[in-house]
């Protein structure tokens, strides 16, 4: 059993008939602010991995879909946009893309507060060498840095899978660094509960030699099949492009809207006995 | 001059010296006298035990020369209760390679680690730097049989014959003349030669020598001097520490280099 | 889930990682080079707990260079060996254990024989003959033990290792694909393709 949960249950002050410690001045004993809800405990057991046999491990869920690939004019990185929290949908508007300098981004994978924390650290890092070395800190620089950071804390339950993408003096570059202290470099990666789908979008018809509107076609369409068939990814596709002048972001693309752009032979009608028919096609 | 830069070992005199440690080779100068030959086939080192009184109870173990690791043994020359602590040190070094790597510690490493221990008490605050040197004796894998000798500074340095203790200077110069060297051989970038031409037999002839011929005494005898040889026996390094007995036998058996003293 | 064995003729090792890096159910990258390269005639490969296995290689790496800056002279792959083995009881006992599985082969140029270490996570350490971790060994042992004769050649021991890459691919669930060859000897250490052997 969760160390935290049983914590939480100890101090379910629903006992007293007290929802909360505001007033715990009444009560004897050590106490600390509630969440809220009637039953805390029960809140709180939503975050934990009932699997995890480790104490005190709280895991954030992991659902996302995260990609990015290297191609013959940069480096593509794009997400969808979901926040969940147990079964709930908390965010349809996250910002998964970490801007850690204008050459630098990272992406958000497992839990949110440890990816944008430790890539301000990073970032943070990175401009520090570049007021000591003056100049720029390379992709391979900065994501040993980050899985260096992060391996110092390995099974003390932090939780992350992030690619860090940028280019430098030797052009565009990708890394995969996640919370295990692993890091691989790689032309392409996704990362995240829908990064199967991703990866079978990418598979299929990812090329180096792209184009760029090619490249980003395939980033979105790979984000977009993803959060159709993944409950834990949705939103919208957040897409960035990084080349030699550093990143530039795209406009947002909302994945419900893409259903019917990528599908105009399916379309709403107020049948009884099936509202989405498939309309013949003309 | 000196009175105000030589209490301290970390001051350096206008003159750019370090006069404590000049003091503690000064010390050593006047110590028991070490002697180490090497040979093609092993070393052989002899000391001198200094000032013994009749009153004095003949020690067992020796007091000059001590093993420091299966491959390496050393002769000392200046205060013995400094000597004992460096002497601890190294075995425990040695020992720690050994757990470490299972393959024994290379010779010249442990002259190193024996020296950068002398070398930090001639550079901070309030220390005394120890007044011994070394004549190390050893073999390894690599290199073959060498021979160090190293002073308090913590300087070390690769000998075919070598002196420290009282009346050094004399037998280096002995040992300069006696010593037959081979013929310089074109040899790789790591690879040393020992380019010696001499026997065991001739080294051992030859440290009785040089010992009859620094040593103020009467007679040589086995009462006044520790013995001991690296050689080789099936591949591995053999010390040998020689009994009072044995002592006496090598002591008779040069008999006809050893100069009687009222000749002198 | 990592393919990791190796062969140890007199005069030669030779070494095969696969080159596949997995993360549950998803193969992230087909071409990651596992082995670590620790001198010119000592290297080792190395499989367990991600990021562990390259924290730890990398800091072998490092230490075993210092020692032959410092000493101007190389580690034989025994003290190497030796070395490591320490390193990994330390860490296990300590509050950042290391799960990693290895083999460490090379060539001692003052004996003049090769050698092969296998150490797995719990710092056990033997030399040996052939060796393996993981799933595969469950395979690859008999057939190892059925060709091995001390005397192999190296070109014995390619033979046995594209049998051994038979049985992988006929028995075993997972499909490797592909994998680095090593070869170190008299002469050092070279990689070899699949097609070379």
């Amino acid at each position: 059993m969760n160390r935290l949960a049983e914590q939480l249950a100890a101090n379910d002050m629903s006992e007293f008939g007290l929802h909360n410690n505001n007033d715990s001045a009444a009560i004897a004993g050590p106490s600390f602010q509630l969440a809220a809800g009637s039953n805390p405990a029960a809140f709180a057991h939503h975050f934990i991995d009932a699997k995890s046999e480790k104490d005190s491990l709280i895991k954030i869920a992991h659902g996302t879909t995260t990609l990015a690939f290297k191609f013959k004019d940069g480096v593509i990185v794009a997400t969808d946009s979901r926040a969940t929290a147990g079964n709930v949908i908390a965010s349809q508007t996250v910002k998964k893309v970490i801007e850690i300098n204008p050459y630098l981004l990272g992406t958000m994978a497992g839990g949110a507060a440890d990816c944008s924390f430790w890539e301000r650290v990073l970032g943070m890092e990175c401009r520090l060498y570049e007021l000591r070395n003056k100049k720029r800190i390379s992709v391979a620089a900065a994501s040993k840095m980050l899985a260096n950071l992060v391996y110092r804390y390995k099974g003390m339950g932090l939780s992350m899978g992030t690619m860090v993408a940028g280019w430098d003096e030797k052009g565009p570059g990708l890394y995969y660094v996640d919370s295990e202290g692993q890091r691989i470099a790689n032309d392409l990666f996704s990362v995240g509960s829908g990064s199967t789908y991703a990866y079978g979008i990418l598979d299929s018809h990812y090329r180096y030699d792209m184009e760029v509107e090619e490249a980003l076609d395939v980033a979105r369409r790979a984000i977009y099949h993803a959060t159709h068939r993944d409950a834990y990814s949705g939103g919208i596709v957040r897409m960035y492009w990084v080349r030699e002048t550093g990143w530039e972001a795209f406009p947002l693309e909302d994945v419900g809207q893409l259903y019917y752009r990528y599908h105009p032979e399916i379309q709403l009608t107020n049948s009884a006995e099936s509202p989405l028919t498939v309309a013949p096609l003309a | 001059m000196a009175r105000r830069y030589d209490s301290r070992t970390t001051i350096f005199s206008p003159e750019g010296r370090l006069y404590q440690v000049e003091y503690a080779m000064e010390a050593i100068s006047h110590a028991g006298t070490v002697i180490g030959v090497l040979s093609k086939d092993g070393i052989v080192l002899a000391a001198e035990r200094q000032a013994t009184s009749n009153l004095l109870e003949q020690s067992l173990d020796n007091e000059k020369i001590y093993e420091m690791n299966d491959n390496v043994v050393a002769g000392v020359a200046g205060h013995a209760a400094d000597a004992n602590t460096l002497i601890n040190q190294s075995r425990a070094i040695a020992q720690r390679y050994l757990l470490k790597y299972d393959s024994p510690m290379p010779v010249e490493q442990l002259v190193r680690r024996l020296c950068d221990m002398k070398q930090g008490y001639t550079q901070y605050g309030g220390l005394r730097p120890f007044g011994v040197s070394f004549l190390c004796a050893g073999w390894d894998s690599t290199f073959g049989f060498q021979l160090y000798q190293s002073d308090p500074a913590g300087n070390y340095s690769s000998w075919k014959a070598a002196c420290i203790g009282e009346n050094y200077s004399n037998a280096q110069s002995i040992l300069k003349q006696e010593y037959k060297d081979e013929e310089k051989e074109e040899a790789g970038p790591n690879v040393r030669t020992v380019g010696s031409q001499m026997t065991m037999d001739d080294a051992l002839k030859l440290t009785c020598q040089v010992l009859s011929k620094t040593i103020d005494t009467a007679k040589l005898s086995s009462k006044k001097l520790e013995f001991a040889t690296i050689t080789l026996k099936a591949g591995k390094p053999f010390i040998h520490v020689y009994t009072s007995t044995e002592i006496d036998e090598v002591l008779k058996k040069y008999e006809s280099v050893i100069k009687p003293a009222d000749s002198q | 889930m990592d393919a990791q064995f190796a062969i140890a003729g007199r005069d030669f090792v030779i070494s095969v990682t696969d080159k596949g890096v997995m993360s549950s159910i998803l193969k992230m990258k087909k071409n990651q080079d596992k082995t670590c390269q620790l001198s010119s005639h000592t290297f080792m490969s190395v499989s367990g707990e991600p990021g562990d296995t390259s924290n730890f290689s990398e800091y072998i790496q490092g230490n075993v260079k210092l020692y032959s800056v410092r000493n101007s002279q190389d580690l034989s792959p025994s003290e190497t060996a030796n070395f490591i083995r320490g390193e990994l009881a330390d860490a296990l006992r300590s509050r950042s254990p290391s799960h990693v599985n290895l083999l460490v082969a090379g060539y001692d140029k003052g004996a003049g024989e090769a050698a092969l270490y296998w150490i797995d996570y719990l710092s056990a350490m033997a030399k040996v003959p052939f060796a393996s971790h993981g799933y595969c060994g469950y395979f690859l042992y008999a057939v190892m033990d059925r060709e091995y004769t001390p005397d192999i050649t190296l070109d014995g021991a390619k033979a046995l290792v594209k049998k051994c890459f038979e049985v992988l691919k006929t028995r075993f669930v997972i499909d490797f694909a592909d994998y680095t060859i090593k070869v170190v000897d008299r002469d050092g250490t070279r990689e070899l393709r699949q097609d070379e052997l």
